[in-house]
């Protein structure tokens, strides 16, 4: 199965379905076209059964993401309407409630809410030449896809502030250092790295990898003996579910 | 400027081109606290944090240590037991809240020890350079205490349950290089090049939006105590609100025209 949105390739192989940024001529920044693809495509990927692997990467040689498209800022009519619009069609949080492994490859210029994209993501794959950097406080704004969120929630609170605090971009090594990206590769086998580990991930039972990725995400933000009979009841639950053959 | 160093005794103030300075200035007794600099502290942070001339604020110790931890000797000498004394500091020593309620960005050149109380006040700060020889440890437990300026919470969400465990339940003191590695600090300057790296630093950050390093700040300290959901609101919301500033429309125009920015705060 091949789709093709006006700014989104979406093709599905096997058990893993991959999405490409595809706005190359602009290294991949994302207008409202592409937020309202990506939102199609991620709520049909949630509901697809078939599916229990994501990927994300970027088209192009030269960026993954460079965040949002700057030539719409502003032209929402309101700050009112821009809250509201933000909130009926809430793209980050749907990102963040998909419970399928979601696996970034990441290459070029992986800027602002491009990182942050990346860091919704569960696993995050770099190229050498990948090159992060959150400049949002430097444009006199800051990070508005959670980038303030699950940057701390990944790499703690220190490293996060010295990222939106000083607009320095870094290299994949430093990023890798720093626990932003779990591993660096070339740039020509970036893509095989990808395909790889998700392919390997989806031969998984989908329901464990659902379980697993919720009660990490939500854990965090529970108190230890919430998060602990939250975890003891996804496991019964599956148990029996499975003892019983009834539908989850 | 208008900062008298006379009104703070034992610290040594300066402001600069939007960075607030406060040097420990203690050093023949280890800029350990005792109730002056406690004092201090806590007035110079609220000043700090009103002020309209500081951007980001950049804590700094003179001489060979940092912070050497509390002086358990500046007590008044009517105070005889240890237990007593205890009870004195945790009264009057407290600085963790004045700290953290800068709402500004803190930078903290860590130039020597940061020991128990003195490294509580370190990570009150958001970011953290320190010299290579400096030494930091969590030394309560080896005198049957705990910390109670932050150090057991502010531990774990810096460097992980792991590695706060290891440092309260041990006591034991650790170099700048297992610092870095383990994410108590970010990045380790010799010591001649410390003061200008944390000054560059903060200098770079003061040139950036100030509301936005601010709101910056407040999203992930604050956000970081939410849920996630949670979190992503109040960062939304912050957004909108930097979007009703100019220095938001300064950051636009200026990225478009491809000139550096001229933030006023407004």
């Amino acid at each position: 199965m091949n789709n093709s949105f006006p700014t989104i390739i979406y093709q599905k192989s096997g058990r893993v379905a991959s999405i490409i940024l595809n706005r190359p001529h602009v290294l991949n920044a994302h207008n409202i076209q592409m937020r309202d693809d990506l939102y199609q495509i991620l709520e049909a990927v949630r509901d697809d059964t078939d599916v229990t692997c994501i990927t994300l990467t970027g088209a192009g040689e030269r960026s993954f993401c460079t965040g949002a498209d700057l030539t719409e800022f502003g032209t929402a009519p309101s700050r009112i309407i821009a809250r509201q619009v933000r909130w009926e069609r809430d793209l980050w949080g749907l990102m963040l409630s998909i419970n399928k492994p979601i696996i970034a490859g990441l290459h070029g210029y992986v800027l602002g809410s491009g990182m942050e994209m990346a860091m919704l993501c569960d696993i995050r794959i770099a190229s050498h030449d990948a090159i992060f950097g959150m400049p949002e406080a430097a444009l006199g704004m800051i990070p508005v896809a959670g980038g303030t969120q699950i940057l701390p929630r990944t790499i703690g609170i220190g490293k996060t502030m010295s990222l939106l605090l000083t607009h320095k971009n870094i290299s994949a090594q430093d990023a890798k250092d720093m626990g932003a990206v779990n591993e660096v590769v070339d740039r020509e086998s970036l893509w095989h790295h990808v395909i790889k580990t998700a392919e390997q991930i989806s031969s998984h039972d989908g329901l464990s990898l659902e379980s697993i990725k919720v009660n990490v995400r939500n854990g965090l933000d529970s108190p230890i003996l919430e998060a602990l009979n939250a975890e003891y009841n996804t496991a019964l639950n599956m148990i029996m579910a499975r003892t019983l053959y009834l539908p989850v | 400027m208008i900062y008298n160093n006379k009104d703070y005794k034992s610290l040594h103030i300066q402001v600069n081109d939007g960075v607030g300075f406060i040097a420990f200035n203690q050093p023949d007794n280890e800029n350990k606290i005792n109730l002056s600099m406690a004092n201090d502290i806590r007035a110079i942070c609220e000043e700090f944090n009103f002020s309209s001339e500081v951007n980001v604020v950049l804590i700094t110790g003179t001489g060979k240590y940092f912070c050497g931890g509390d002086d358990e000797n500046s007590v008044s000498p009517e105070i005889s037991d240890q237990l007593r004394n205890e009870i004195y500091r945790m009264q009057n020593f407290r600085v963790a809240k004045s700290l953290l309620n800068i709402d500004k960005p803190v930078v903290c050149a860590i130039n020597g020890d940061a020991i128990g109380h003195g490294l509580e006040i370190a990570m009150c700060s958001d970011i953290r350079l320190a010299v290579p020889n400096a030494k930091f440890s969590m030394p309560q437990i080896i005198h049957g205490s705990m910390p109670w300026d932050g150090g057991t919470q502010l531990l774990p969400r810096l460097i992980g349950r792991s590695n706060a465990s290891e440092l309260l339940m041990t006591g034991k003191t650790i170099n700048s290089k297992k610092a870095l590695s383990i994410g108590l600090i970010e990045s380790v300057i010799p010591k001649p090049k410390l003061l200008t790296e944390a000054k560059t630093l903060a200098n770079s950050i003061s040139k950036l939006g100030p509301i936005a390093t601010r709101y910056a700040k407040e999203a992930v300290l604050k956000g970081i105590d939410m849920t996630i959901e949670q979190g992503m609101r109040l960062e939304m919301d912050l957004n909108l609100l930097l979007q009703t500033t100019e220095d938001r429309a300064e950051g636009l125009s200026s990225f478009m025209d491809k000139r550096t920015p001229k933030f006023t705060g407004k």
